[in-house]
């Protein structure tokens, strides 16, 4: 299996990534790669779906906080869902709870990012 | 040789490549139920020990791969340590300010997060410098309670 790899899929104006494996100094190449095109594209809602994401550390984290000024910038959002408890302990125990939205599952965060569309 | 160790101790050395990283931290999660954590608390010290070694590699060897980075893991009644050596460059005293998490939230930027999830993650971080062989350690201990 590999260490880590990525789908991204599309539903509405929320680009969805699902990491499969885990993020480190090693495999967190691909996640910036990803999460850096998508931002290029002008996809700036990212939801990033952690279910089958085993862990991730500092290397990884850094990567989103990167993001996340330049997403913002442009109304957009990184929002997290289906984090495994020892990923969620890994982002609440750095504060970033209270700096990303995190959702108990896909569905719910795509609920909460849909209202973000104006007419 | 075998005979200098004792029977709640044991070494590891792997070259200073991020590609090993799994292979530690897999094996820092067995030693700590080994050692009779339980599965959140061996997360926590896998983590800690990928931000340990990463360290090691990206900050005190400059990424380069031709080097050792070696570990000990002992176990006692009171703890598990798990020690880990290397020759590069040893970390400064005023590398080792922690980050305020709210200030992070406040102005986000990259780096300076691995040292903080040690700290919070493990009961004892300590850094030593052993001038006469050149070499650098950092000690990760947690408690069992």
């Amino acid at each position: 299996m590999a260490d880590l790899s990525i789908a991204v899929r599309q539903v509405g104006h929320v680009a969805i990534l699902l990491p499969t494996g885990f993020i480190n100094a090693h495999t967190v190449l691909g996640f910036e790669e990803t999460l850096e095109k998508l931002v290029k594209d002008g996809r700036y809602t990212i939801l990033l779906n952690c279910k089958d994401l085993s862990y991730i550390s500092s290397a990884g984290l850094g990567a989103i906080m990167g993001l996340i000024e330049t997403v913002r910038e442009h109304d957009g959002d990184i929002l997290l869902s289906n984090l495994q408890d020892n990923v969620f302990t890994i982002f609440d125990t750095l504060g970033f709870t209270q700096l990303y939205r995190v959702f108990g599952d896909e569905a719910q965060a795509l609920a909460a990012a849909a209202p973000e569309q104006k007419g | 040789m075998a005979s200098e160790l004792d029977h709640a101790q044991f070494r590891l050395i792997i070259p200073s490549q991020t590609r090993y990283l799994n292979l530690v931290t897999g094996l820092a999660k067995r030693a700590s139920l080994v050692a009779g954590l339980d599965d959140a608390t061996a997360a926590k010290v896998s983590i800690a020990v990928d931000e340990a070694v990463t360290n090691v590699i990206l900050h005190a060897y400059h990424g380069e791969g031709e080097h050792s980075v070696e570990l000990e893991l002992r176990f006692t009644e009171e703890a598990l340590e798990i020690h880990i050596w290397h020759s590069g460059q040893g970390i400064r005293g005023d590398q080792l300010v922690l980050p305020d998490p709210k200030e992070y939230i406040k102005h986000p930027r990259k780096g300076g997060l691995g040292l903080l999830l040690m700290s919070r993650f493990m009961d004892e971080v300590q850094f030593k410098s052993d001038e006469a062989s050149g070499r650098n350690e950092c000690c990760l201990i947690k408690k069992i309670s």
